[in-house]
């Protein structure tokens, strides 16, 4: 530090003086972009350039466009909550110390967080389940069915039983898909339908939220009046008359359930925006010279990102719903594994291979279940108004 | 501005509403690449020998000989006079199949949706009232059980168990057994409960908060320092105004979960109500069908959205009409 | 006075506008300031108070044109600052500075207090991350806290400790003038005397001129030099501290002043109350503002009352002007036990009654008056509301009410807006003040 109480000020090696009546405002220097913000710039470039390169330029692509939103959706969380997480230590920490009062929630978060990692990197390590129809019917391990149910029974026979084994381990389908490698690629199809989505809602509600706060009037009441139409309209059966008219597939239903879906964020993100907008510390900035970009980027938009991120957390467990139920119905495309799909082909044989149509429901459960935890005790953590109640 | 001046601009907007959502299919339909019934007709037509002839009287028999804006005006028309169509798969105009469909819809709808409300708020004003107890705790915990299950599973599983395993109750619905009878009764038992189970989540979770807000308030606090007994307090001082925003979303509430939710209890369930004639017209790519009952619910919900917000302002003094 | 002042304000007025209806249509205007002028030399510190509503709060936010003022001039250093655009404005904002009220909601939350601080800085222009940080950790420890106090979050500090961390944010960009929004309020009594001292050291330490506005004059006594008295929007007195508090010319500084708790016990009840309702700035009252209040306002020739009297007919007749129904008195007097019903009541329990709900004693001390005041309770009695208005009205009027009184030089050497001061100027010219 600089030595105290000297009146005229000292410099530093850099000629800058460390006291705020020596700051001469009219010589003040200084260096370019901080650092995020560059790095976004250049990393958002290069994946449009490989985007474009990938889906218009060439011969079929290497990443599928429900992949290349993934990537995107990744890569925003990268730059948008885990730089921030990590530059403001100390708020995290005091977030994670409330979080962590609800065990139920740490608990969902890491199980959470594991089906993200294996649904991620498992479909890239693991080959995609083939049909096998030798290998149709087996139990998983542990387990052991009348011997007649298999075709061939992979493991012992015994006492006319045959059992599970490990080559199996949740056991496989009518056509001999392994059970266990279809939960880990239906992960990832969850997981890209949940975040992505979210990620879609998130943005077109933010935007519009800000705008009809912002601009308020015309603009409010036009953009407020279309989310109330919106909102009237039930997804589940638009999305219903669209997948019989057109062809089914994820980035349909990832696409129509994110352009459909955000009203309900728009409104909150708006009445936020509004509150927020009075509040003693926007007055104070306002004072300080601040223009109304820097305003909203710097004050609005961390406060009023607080509401959003928890109740779209909570929006998440809607949407892999939705997709199973789907995909239960066969509404979806049929290359896609998806948990609703081994359930829908587990049903018919209820009596003999049970654990066809439960163990991938059992996932889906826990998956939604663990969602709702996190969101609850995000809203806890985050949202210091909720805290009247229990 | 009075209460009349705001409910006929709400009800102008729920017919500006389903204009634009018929606009809206009207349009799908005709970007669509070709479904099922238009590919019967093409098949009809060319049975008829010629191909050049038979793409005539296809375009005929589709309507795709005309203007688009006189399609468009008979569309329109047609829904409006429920001329809905006919279902070739069915061999029926929509209509009937539509009304022999919807009683066994009602069978297990209705209970299902007073089981809800009733438990749903019920459960969640106990647990307002009783804050941190066991009971609680347990209504909590079934709150988040409920809205976290799959529909569809919860109900496999439930046939796994009662139907397949322990045998108790029939797997899947037949028909010809009666409305008012036992037999009637128990097949109806397990899709009743799958049923209601995410809607007493969502209505105990709801009324729950609610009501908390309520429990909490000062002048709740004054009816007890006055002597009001618990009974007197609840339902006086903490389910009359409560009582506003729950009407409110009692609406919404039985029209939006509950179709979906019932469209999968019919799949699983194979009872032929309004959402199993969808499924099969779906499969079938029967148009006209699918059409008709896919678009029914999303009226029922404008409706609904639109008594809901009339039963809001109505009800609750503090709005006041002149400002929207 | 040898310099210029710093600040001139000019005749500033703030209105905000009452609509109705979709197209927003003009009903009403609420005048939270209308018309103030004062001036404030550098280095020294000026006094702005009232009551809660008078329009402190507006005239600061105005002043500094957080909130655009309706009318007036704002001087600065000699330029008129209504007048600036953008980037002049945002040069204005470098060398006036604003602290808030409250300290748990002038923070954001979300915001290191190091990087609140630190944030007038970058939206000048200061890019080097470091050389902010180390500004404002030498600032944070000149007010008093750590500099490891830099990467705190406000919920991790007291009241008081966040009060000095917005003193320290008001300095940081260096400005000349710096106005305080009720800066005490919100702490305890004992960290008060902390803040103030902290305040006068660095304005000592820096030559910075405050405008301290505040509801507690105990505290304003601390702190000023000199002191202005608002009063529904308008400025009523401006004087120095002490000649203010020793010889106050203006009736509602009066009562102010006597309203500030003693300890001596034989000064006790000396108390002055106002009557009547506090007046909404959407509708000030006529002439005088105060005169719907105020103890010393001037009765009309023809009397001679006792002044407490007066003030009592006075409240009266102002009541009966928003309309007294004796049938609702009668009514009353059933409960009372007077008369089984309310036809029963004898007028002159009705009369009597009337006057004791306004103190107004049963004679009045001047018969013509008396005379007067009886006519028109008699007539209020009997139904007859508008001759007991009419009545009320031609009689018992206050030049009060008509005349509007602008500031005027006092013999004390203050200024203030009263008529009584106006009979009382010397006839030679008063110095300035």
């Amino acid at each position: 530090m600089m030595a105290a109480d000297t009146p005229s000020g000292s410099t530093t090696a850099a000629g800058s003086t460390d006291r705020f009546e020596d700051v001469d405002w009219d010589d003040l220097g200084g260096l370019g972009l901080p650092l995020r913000t560059g790095l976004l710039v250049a990393v958002s470039a290069i994946y449009a350039l490989v985007v474009t390169t990938d889906v218009f330029l060439t011969e079929g692509s290497v990443l599928s466009g429900t992949d290349w939103l993934f990537v995107l959706t990744l890569l925003v969380g990268a730059f948008f909550v885990a730089w921030p997480l990590a530059e403001n230590r100390r708020l995290t920490a005091y977030y994670w110390r409330r979080f962590k009062k609800n065990r139920a929630a740490v608990v969902s978060a890491i199980y959470l967080l594991v089906v993200f990692t294996v649904g991620t990197v498992g479909p890239w390590l693991i080959a995609k389940p083939e049909l096998n129809v030798i290998a149709a019917y087996q139990p998983p391990v542990f387990v052991s069915v009348d011997s007649s149910v298999p075709s061939a029974c992979a493991g012992a026979v015994a006492d006319g039983m045959c059992h599970g084994t490990w080559k199996y381990p949740l056991g496989t389908t009518s056509e001999g898909k392994g059970i266990a490698k279809l939960v880990v690629f239906g992960m990832r199809v969850s997981m890209q339908v949940g975040l992505i989505t979210m990620l879609i809602v998130i943005s077109i509600g933010t935007v519009v939220g800000t705008s009809a706060a912002y601009f308020g009037d015309l603009v409010d009441e036009v953009l407020m009046r279309y989310v109330d139409i919106q909102q009237t309209f039930p997804t589940f059966f638009l999305f219903l008359i669209v997948t019989y008219l057109f062809k089914p597939s994820l980035f349909l239903l990832i696409t129509i359930f994110g352009f459909l879906g955000w009203g309900g964020i728009a409104r909150l993100v708006r009445s936020e925006a509004l509150q927020r907008r009075e509040e003693e510390y926007i007055r104070a900035a306002e004072n300080a010279g601040a223009s109304d970009g820097w305003i909203i980027r710097k004050h609005l938009m961390p406060n009023v990102s607080n509401t959003v991120i928890t109740a779209a957390t909570l929006l998440i467990p809607s949407f892999i719903l939705f997709e199973a139920t789907f995909a239960f119905l066969g509404l979806t495309d049929p290359a896609t594994p998806s948990w609703g799909q081994v359930i829908a082909s587990g049903r018919g044989d209820l009596d003999s291979a049970w654990w066809i149509a439960t163990i991938p429901g059992v996932f889906l459960f826990c998956t939604v279940l663990a969602f709702n935890f996190v969101g609850d005790a995000l809203r806890d953590a985050l949202d210091p108004r909720s805290e009247g109640d229990a | 501005m009075s209460m009349l001046w705001y409910v006929s601009r709400r009800v102008a907007w729920a017919v500006i509403a389903t204009y634009l959502i018929l606009s809206l299919t009207f349009g799908l339909l005709v970007v669509a690449p070709g479904d099922g019934q238009t590919a019967f007709a093409f098949k009809a037509a060319t049975q008829g020998g010629n191909v050049d002839d038979a793409k005539e009287t296809f375009d005929e028999i589709t309507g795709r000989d005309e203007p688009m804006l006189t399609r468009y005006k008979n569309y329109m028309v047609n829904m409006a006079t429920l001329e809905w169509g006919w279902s070739y798969t069915r061999n029926q105009p929509v209509l009937t199949a539509i009304s022999e469909a919807y009683p066994y819809s009602l069978m297990y709808a209705l209970p299902a949706t007073l089981i809800s409300i009733v438990l749903g708020y019920a459960i969640g004003l106990y647990s307002a009232t009783h804050q941190y107890t066991l009971t609680d705790y347990f209504g909590t915990f079934t709150a988040f059980f409920g809205i976290s299950i799959p529909n569809f599973w919860f109900g496999i599983m439930l046939i796994l168990v009662f139907a397949v395993d322990l045998g108790w109750l029939p797997s899947y619905y037949q028909t010809g057994k009666g409305v008012w009878t036992l037999a009637n009764a128990k097949q109806l038992i397990l899709p009743i409960i799958v049923l209601s189970t995410g809607a007493i989540a969502g209505n105990m979770r709801y009324s729950r908060a609610e009501a908390l807000e309520y429990v909490h308030a000062d002048f709740v606090k004054t009816a007890r320092a006055k002597g009001a007994d618990d009974w007197r307090v609840l339902v006086r001082h903490i389910f009359r105004p409560a009582l506003v925003p729950l009407m409110t979303i009692l609406v919404a509430d039985i029209l939006g979960l509950l179709f979906a939710g019932a469209y999968i209890t019919e799949v699983v369930f194979q009872i032929p109500g309004l959402g199993l004639l969808s499924y099969k017209a779906i499969v079938q790519q029967d148009t006209a069908l699918v059409m008709a009952t896919t678009l029914i619910p999303v009226f029922i919900a404008i409706v609904g959205n639109l008594l809901q917000d009339i039963a809001y302002t109505v009800l609750d003094p503090r709005i006041d009409y002149g400002g929207r | 006075m040898s310099a210029d002042p710093l600040l001139s304000v000019r005749n500033l007025k703030k209105h905000y506008p009452i609509t109705k209806g979709i197209l927003k249509k003009e009903v009403g205007r609420v005048k939270a300031v209308d018309g103030i002028s004062f001036d404030v030399a550098p280095g020294e510190t000026l006094g702005l108070v009232g009551e809660s509503g008078c329009g402190k709060s507006t005239a600061a936010t105005s002043l500094l044109r957080l909130e655009e003022p309706t009318d007036g001039q704002i001087l600065f250093d000699g330029d008129d600052i209504v007048e600036h655009g953008d980037a002049d404005l945002k040069a204005f904002r470098r060398r006036a500075q604003m602290m808030f009220q409250d300290p748990s909601s002038s923070f954001d939350p979300r915001m290191s207090v190091g990087e609140s601080v630190a944030e007038p800085l970058a939206i000048h222009g200061m890019r080097d991350r470091a050389r902010r940080r180390r500004i404002v950790e030498d600032l944070l420890e000149r007010v008093g806290l750590s500099a490891a106090a830099y990467d705190r979050y406000p919920h991790e500090f007291s009241g008081g400790q966040k009060q000095r961390i917005a003193l320290a944010r008001a300095l940081v960009l260096n400005p000349d003038l710096v106005v305080a929004d009720e800066p005490v309020s919100a702490l305890d009594v004992s960290i008060q005397a902390e803040i103030i001292s902290l305040m006068r050291d660095l304005q000592t330490e820096f030559g910075l001129s405050i405008v301290f506005i505040s509801h507690d004059l105990g505290v304003v006594r601390e702190v000023c030099d000199r002191v202005a008295v608002m009063y529904l929007g308008e400025i009523v007195e401006v004087a120095d501290t002490e000649t203010l508090f020793s010889d106050p010319k203006h009736p509602y500084t009066k009562a102010l002043l006597s309203s500030i708790p003693t300890p001596d016990p034989s000064r006790r009840n000396e108390g002055v109350e106002l009557s009547g309702d506090v007046p909404s700035p959407s509708n000030p009252p006529s002439g005088c503002r105060f005169h719907t209040r105020c103890p010393a306002v001037i009765q009309p020739e023809a009397f001679d009352l006792e002044q407490a009297e007066w003030r009592h007919v006075l409240d009266l007749r102002l009541r009966v002007e928003r309309g007294v129904d004796a049938s609702d008195i009668r009514e009353f007097l059933v409960a009372e036990g007077e008369a089984p019903t309310p036809e029963e009541v004898p007028d002159a329990a009705v009369a009597r009654e009337l006057r004791r709900e306004f103190d107004v004693p049963q004679t009045l001390s001047d018969p013509n008056a008396e005379t007067v005041l009886s006519d028109a309770i008699s007539a209020l009695v009997e139904g007859e509301h508008d001759e007991a208005r009419r009545t009320l009205n031609d009689s018992f009027s206050s030049v009060c009410e008509r005349d509007h009184p602008e500031l005027e030089s006092t013999s004390a050497g203050t200024s203030a807006a009263c008529l009584r001061v106006d009979t009382e100027r010397r006839i030679d010219p008063p110095p300035t003040s």
